[in-house]
């Protein structure tokens, strides 16, 4: 790890005037990410503004049908969240999948979320329940949140403050993890809304998330397992690795969003 | 680790301006992804300094570029080598062929790149995607840059 100086500012508004005038600042969320970087020099931030000390960025409410998440609550706290189970219980599964429990514990949404990483999984629950990434200065739709890999809309000096999440029909999500980082290899989020069915897919595609309308077409014309049988992902738009090959990845994104519709009840 | 990417464009300018600009390091400069200095330091040889940016890794690359089988106004191979130091290295190459169409010329490259040390730890997940992106848009990027300055001059 190179040296670099640390600041922990008590509002958020602080920590967005701190990356505004100090060099080469870069913010702190749970560091699941950031610190391995750190550790393996990869990266070199001259100050890492560690956001864990700022209240308001917190804590998990309900108000109406909108379910609001601190960017820095942990996913250990939305796994295990009675609101968010009340409230969109495949989004709480969904945080219990992710990592380890050590990651869970120090991981955070909004991190996740800024990271983008093309395997992560909560951007797959953002992106297919509509979620609505609320920052320092605008609202922003999961839709045109994501970039492509590790590329969000944030601005350089732009904090998440929380996400959003509307009431969603029925939803499941399925991943087939790999077995030693526990990225997906491929995860799927299905939601059987009214106005349709979204289905998300992370872990796959070479820019990304991204939504898989072909899938959506079909169960949105019939919502049944075997509607996804005459439909497949080409294989050259996924990632392909030593963990697998595009072909691979596209097979098991069919079965898993089989599976995720089978959760849901087809 | 080896990877392989292939490309094309259309562009609209004449075969002579587009290998014109293949050498000229001020355009080549512009066009690299995250390149800080480009000199020429030899008839075929250049200096580079790179930093190239990934999600949460940041690393400056110091390189040499050189070019061979030159063939004007047909075609090169450009190819380079980069040390980040304790990140790793990366090095690759592209061929690159410049065809006459009726509308200009048309690019088509195959490009190829290894990387080693912790660099290539973090997966292909994250590399494959960023060597294909800075390739994709190296070549985007010259493809603006020829049409531009043609129109520039016109």
């Amino acid at each position: 790890m190179y040296a670099f100086d640390y600041q922990r500012p008590s509002f958020s508004q602080d920590a967005v005037s701190m990356m505004r005038s100090l060099e080469e600042p870069k913010l702190l969320a749970g560091g699941q990410t950031l610190l391995p970087t750190l550790k393996q020099r990869l990266a070199q931030p001259g100050t890492l503004v560690d956001l864990s000390r700022i209240p308001d960025l917190s804590g998990i409410s309900v108000a109406g049908d909108v379910l609001r998440i601190g960017a820095m609550t942990r996913h250990a706290e939305v796994a295990t969240s009675d609101l968010v189970h009340a409230h969109s219980p495949a989004l709480a599964e969904l945080a219990g999948m992710i990592g380890d429990p050590a990651v869970r514990n120090r991981g955070t949404i909004g991190g996740s979320l800024a990271n983008n990483d093309p395997s992560a999984d909560y951007p797959a629950a953002a992106l297919a329940l509509g979620a609505t990434l609320v920052t320092d200065r605008r609202r922003l739709a999961a839709s045109d949140f994501f970039r492509g890999l590790f590329e969000t809309a944030l601005e350089e000096d732009e904090l998440i403050l929380a996400v959003e999440f509307p009431k969603s029909g029925p939803a499941a999500y399925r991943k087939f993890r790999n077995p030693a980082s526990r990225y997906a290899m491929a995860g799927v989020f299905v939601v059987r809304g009214a106005d349709g069915v979204r289905v998300a897919v992370t872990g796959v595609g070479q820019e990304g998330v991204f939504r898989w309308k072909e899938a959506e077409a079909a169960l949105t014309a019939r919502f049944a397992p075997d509607a996804l049988e005459g439909i497949a992902l080409d294989p050259h738009t996924a990632m392909s690795d030593l963990h697998g090959d595009g072909a691979y990845r596209a097979q098991l994104t069919k079965v898993m969003a089989r599976r995720a519709v089978e959760a849901i009840g087809g | 680790m080896a990877l392989e990417m292939t490309g094309s464009y259309d562009i609209p300018v004449p075969r002579e301006k587009v290998w014109e600009a293949l050498n000229d390091p001020a355009i080549l400069k512009r066009c690299i992804p995250g390149c800080e200095e480009l000199e020429r330091t030899g008839e075929t040889e250049l200096r580079a300094l790179v930093v190239a940016k990934v999600g949460p890794v940041k690393a400056k690359f110091k390189g040499k570029v050189f070019l061979s089988e030159l063939d004007p106004p047909s075609g090169y191979r450009i190819s380079g080598e980069g040390d980040g130091g304790i990140a790793g290295f990366a090095k690759g190459g592209a061929k690159v062929e410049l065809s006459e169409t009726q509308a200009g010329t048309t690019l088509v490259y195959t490009a190829e790149a290894q990387i080693g040390g912790k660099l290539a730890q973090l997966g292909q997940r994250l590399v494959a995607g960023t060597a294909k992106k800075t390739a994709d848009e190296f070549f985007k990027n010259f493809a603006e840059a020829v049409t531009g300055e043609t129109h520039e001059g016109v």
